[in-house]
């Protein structure tokens, strides 16, 4: 059917002027150039981010004098403030401390030629407008990875139940249906949830471990549907298999089944990582701080670092266009931040897309 | 065999952890949101013992005439642009000033009482208060609201009346042969005052009514949460928490992403499962599924430095003025935050709905074909009918997504507590709005907890969690339970 046109020149049976072949042709190009223009709308805001913040990004690299000879400072540095000054007349722009070494030196080169120094006039000033982003490039990453591992850990043997062990009875049926509103459930709900039962109930404060929590309960039923999916693929005849040799449950299920489900089941962490990397939400009150200059590894030990709240990407980029205004001295850190996280998400979503289809065979 | 039976019982406590968490969401939303409505009773009987209910009535009054008063001015600027380069501007518009200020003076008195009792009813309110928390069954005596309510009401009676009658008065000498505009919208404007006339008694006799000893029962306290019209916390009034202006903004966006999303997304899906080719599909349906993974945060961002000013500018074009809401000068608003909206709906769309029409039976469309239905007819009588149910979880589906999504509508619909003006028609839509998800992420990091904010925002989080999880059991219901929001 796809590949079939009626009309074909070369059949003789075919009608030469079917009434209304005008009209579906029209048909079929309008819902043609609707798809198109989907594509289009979702490729130019991503297209836009991409062009505007690579130039911040590429700028940013350095030299040094130590392997490996580059570094990015957009990517190693912590946010700082911005100041906007004029000096001669001219109108210059520079970072918190890149300023005050600034105006030493001037101060410095004033007192030896003997004249008094003239302050700079700061303009304006603009917060988390220069510097870089490793604190919430860091943060991301901790919030994912961690929330992650607790995701699968709880989706796996969630699924290992469903497809292994459970038949069709009343608690299946009910776990399935948690499973289906638990996924329905908004993301800000969770960060609400998390916030009552981790934060205060608990009293784990803002902290990674809670915000850890909040993202894998979220994640939860993207890994456990894809992990079942996973699981289910594997060929009854396995565990049969396995069972006549007198294997028991367990020992077909972690010899036979597990194995041969894995990549199945990497899927299943991708497409949790890919929901869960994308949410701001969730950890807006549960793990994420506005500033903090601390690095999460600097940290004194396990407790304090589990105990941590710590910057993420997606906050701070809400942080930074709702609280700092839209110029050309603050934009370029905005694009390069906004473009960084996209990158950020779009790996995890781009594997999962790909992998994910290279499982599932193609219909049709 | 014992140890099988252990794992066994280790991975179904792993499954319960799901129902438990879907329960304990439920039970810590209602936990920290239900005692709203105790602490809101409590703040709305204060309200009424301490007198400010009987004042509000009179402040109504007031704004009442605030209005009225700024249809002048608003008649004046008119009348001052038409009369420009005329030879008698100046008098005209000074016969018209004239009956301005006289109008607007004429509540002078009324402003006075409405600042008095207003003071003195913040000074009861805050006797009360202090009386209970030391513990004192009774307010200190001479501060009861009763009684100097009871005061002052003759001259409240007075005042009303007096008012009334000064502005009939002043209508009737109103300015006339100015422009034939102006005499017709005065004309309009003394009609208005004739039917404030009769709210002015009202107001009167509903502050003669006034009992502050009447109890406030918890049915008003519910209604005033789930229909109240207004949002105002941090106030030095009166604190209101009606969900009415956050449900209408989430519904009006919801409303603009959707108009976009459905079409565009069953449209899309119909072309990929039904008309493209393999090739096209294959590259095609990919990307739409990466699109669906731009994080809502970078779409909210591109609303405020990007589309939220391309959009306002292109309605400032001349050749859109026919346009209901055209041109609209705030950046931020619902179309934006629609149209981002909208860019999040169609995947989800797209994805459900062309998994649904890929269901529908190859037999049933080469029945229909070998009947000599063209490919368009096929489509349009057999794949779309028997993919409905299919489509139309797809929509609610999509409708769910985007009534939880948070940060595209905190950063781009504008955050303007009010319930849309829709008098205005299909221009309602370019209006700043707040919604029941941003007042949430906007508000919870500055409220004091355990408080009544608080609990207001948790019980807006019960709402949304009720209505999407409404929202799951109807297209559990529609589907029987093959569509699942997790693709």
């Amino acid at each position: 059917m796809e590949n079939g046109s009626q009309n074909d020149t070369g059949n003789p049976f075919a009608a030469t002027n079917i009434r209304g072949a005008t009209t579906e042709k029209a048909v079929f190009v309008l819902l043609r150039t609707v798809t198109l223009l989907l594509l289009f709308c979702g490729f130019a805001v991503i297209g836009r981010v991409a062009i505007k913040g690579t130039g911040t990004v590429l700028d940013a690299f350095e030299r040094t004098d130590t392997f490996p000879w580059f570094t990015n400072t957009f990517l190693t540095r912590t946010p700082e403030t911005l100041h906007v000054f004029k000096e001669d007349g001219q109108m210059r722009t520079l970072g918190d401390s890149a300023f005050r070494t600034h105006q030493k030196a001037r101060e410095e080169d004033a007192r030896v030629r003997g004249e008094t120094p003239t302050p700079l006039v700061v303009v304006e000033s603009h917060a988390h407008a220069a510097g870089g982003i490793l604190p919430c490039l860091a943060g991301s990453a901790l919030l994912t990875g961690g929330s992650m591992l607790i995701a699968l850990l709880l989706g796996v043997s969630c699924a290992i139940y469903l497809s292994e062990y459970a038949g069709n009875g009343r608690f299946v049926r009910l776990v399935r249906l948690s499973i289906l509103n638990l996924a329905g459930v908004p993301s800000i709900v969770f960060g609400l949830f998390g916030f009552s039962l981790f934060v205060t109930f608990f009293g784990w404060n803002v902290s990674l471990l809670a915000g850890w929590c909040t993202l894998a309960l979220m994640a939860l039923p993207a890994v456990i549907t894809a992990s079942e999916e996973a699981l289910r693929a594997v060929p009854t005849s396995w565990r049969e298999g396995g069972l006549a040799l007198g294997a028991t449950h367990w020992q077909v299920i972690q010899k036979n089944v597990l194995p041969r489900a894995t990549p199945g089941l990497l899927t299943a962490a991708i497409l949790g990582v890919a929901r869960v990397a994308g949410e701001t939400a969730p950890i807006m009150f549960t793990a994420a701080y506005v500033v903090r200059n601390e690095l999460p590894w600097e940290a004194g030990s396990l407790r304090e670092f589990v105990f941590q709240g710590v910057m993420a990407l997606p906050y701070h980029i809400y942080v930074i266009s709702a609280k700092v205004p839209q110029n050309e001295f603050t934009e370029k850190t905005q694009y390069g931040t906004a473009l960084v996280y996209l990158v950020f998400v779009m790996l995890f979503a781009a594997a999962a897309v790909i992998s994910r289809n290279r499982l599932r065979p193609h219909r049709g | 065999m014992n140890q099988d039976k252990t794992i066994r019982s280790f991975f179904a406590c792993n499954a319960f952890l799901v129902v438990l968490s879907l329960l304990l969401i439920m039970l810590f939303l209602f936990r920290e949101g239900v005692p709203f409505f105790a602490k809101y009773h409590d703040s709305r009987s204060l309200y009424r013992s301490a007198g400010l209910e009987f004042v509000e009535h009179l402040r109504d009054a007031e704004r009442r005439h605030e209005q009225l008063c700024g249809k002048l001015v608003q008649l004046r600027s008119k009348l001052a642009a038409a009369l420009s380069g005329s030879p008698n501007a100046r008098e005209r518009l000074t016969a018209f000033d004239a009956f301005d200020n006289a109008f607007s003076e004429a509540a002078d008195p009324l402003r006075d009482l409405a600042e008095r009792l207003s003071s003195q009813s913040l000074a009861t309110r805050a006797a009360v208060a202090s009386a209970t928390v030391s513990g004192r069954a009774n307010a200190p005596a001479g501060t009861s609201a009763a009684t100097w309510a009871r005061a002052a009401l003759p001259e409240v009676r007075n005042i009303l009346a007096a008012l009334a009658a000064q502005r009939a008065h002043l209508v009737e000498m109103r300015p006339r042969g100015l422009s034939a505009e102006t005499d017709a919208a005065l004309n309009a404007f003394a009609h208005a005052v004739e039917q404030d006339r009769t709210a002015l008694a009202e107001t009167a006799a509903a502050m003669a009514a006034w009992d502050p000893s009447a109890p406030v029962s918890a049915f008003s306290t519910a209604a005033a949460f789930f229909f109240g019209g207004e949002w105002r916390t941090a106030s030095f009034w009166q604190d209101y928490y009606g969900i009415l202006p956050l449900f209408s903004g989430s519904l009006l966006v919801c409303a603009v992403a959707l108009s976009l999303a459905v079409p565009i997304g069953v449209a899309a899906a119909v072309h990929i499962s039904q008309v493209a080719g393999r090739r096209e599909r294959s590259l095609v349906k990919p990307a739409i599924e990466f699109i669906a993974a731009t994080p809502s945060v970078v779409l909210g961002f591109f609303g405020i430095s990007v589309l939220g000013g391309t959009l306002r500018d292109i309605s400032h074009s001349p050749w859109l003025s026919w346009v209901p809401g055209c041109p609209f000068s705030e950046r931020l608003n619902a179309l934006t935050a629609g149209c981002l909206l909208a860019l999040v709906a169609t995947p989800t769309i797209f994805t459900l709905a062309e998994d649904a029409l890929g269901n529908v039976s190859e037999s049933c469309k080469d029945a229909s074909l070998a009947l000599g239905a063209s490919r368009l007819q096929t489509i349009v009588r057999v794949v779309i009918p028997s993919a409905l149910p299919g489509i139309v979880s797809a929509c609610l589906l999509g409708f769910g997504r985007v009534i939880g999504e948070t940060m595209i509508v905190l950063l781009c619909a504008g955050n303007r507590v009010a319930i849309p003006d829709f008098s205005v028609g299909a221009g309602v839509i370019t209006q700043p709005v707040h919604t029941m998800t941003g007042i949430i992420a906007q508000e919870m990091g500055e409220v004091a907890h355990g408080g009544i904010h608080y609990r207001a925002l948790f019980l807006v989080g019960a709402v949304l969690f009720c209505l999407t999880m409404l929202i799951n059991l109807i297209v559990q219901h529609v589907t029987r339970g093959r569509v699942s929001p997790v693709h």
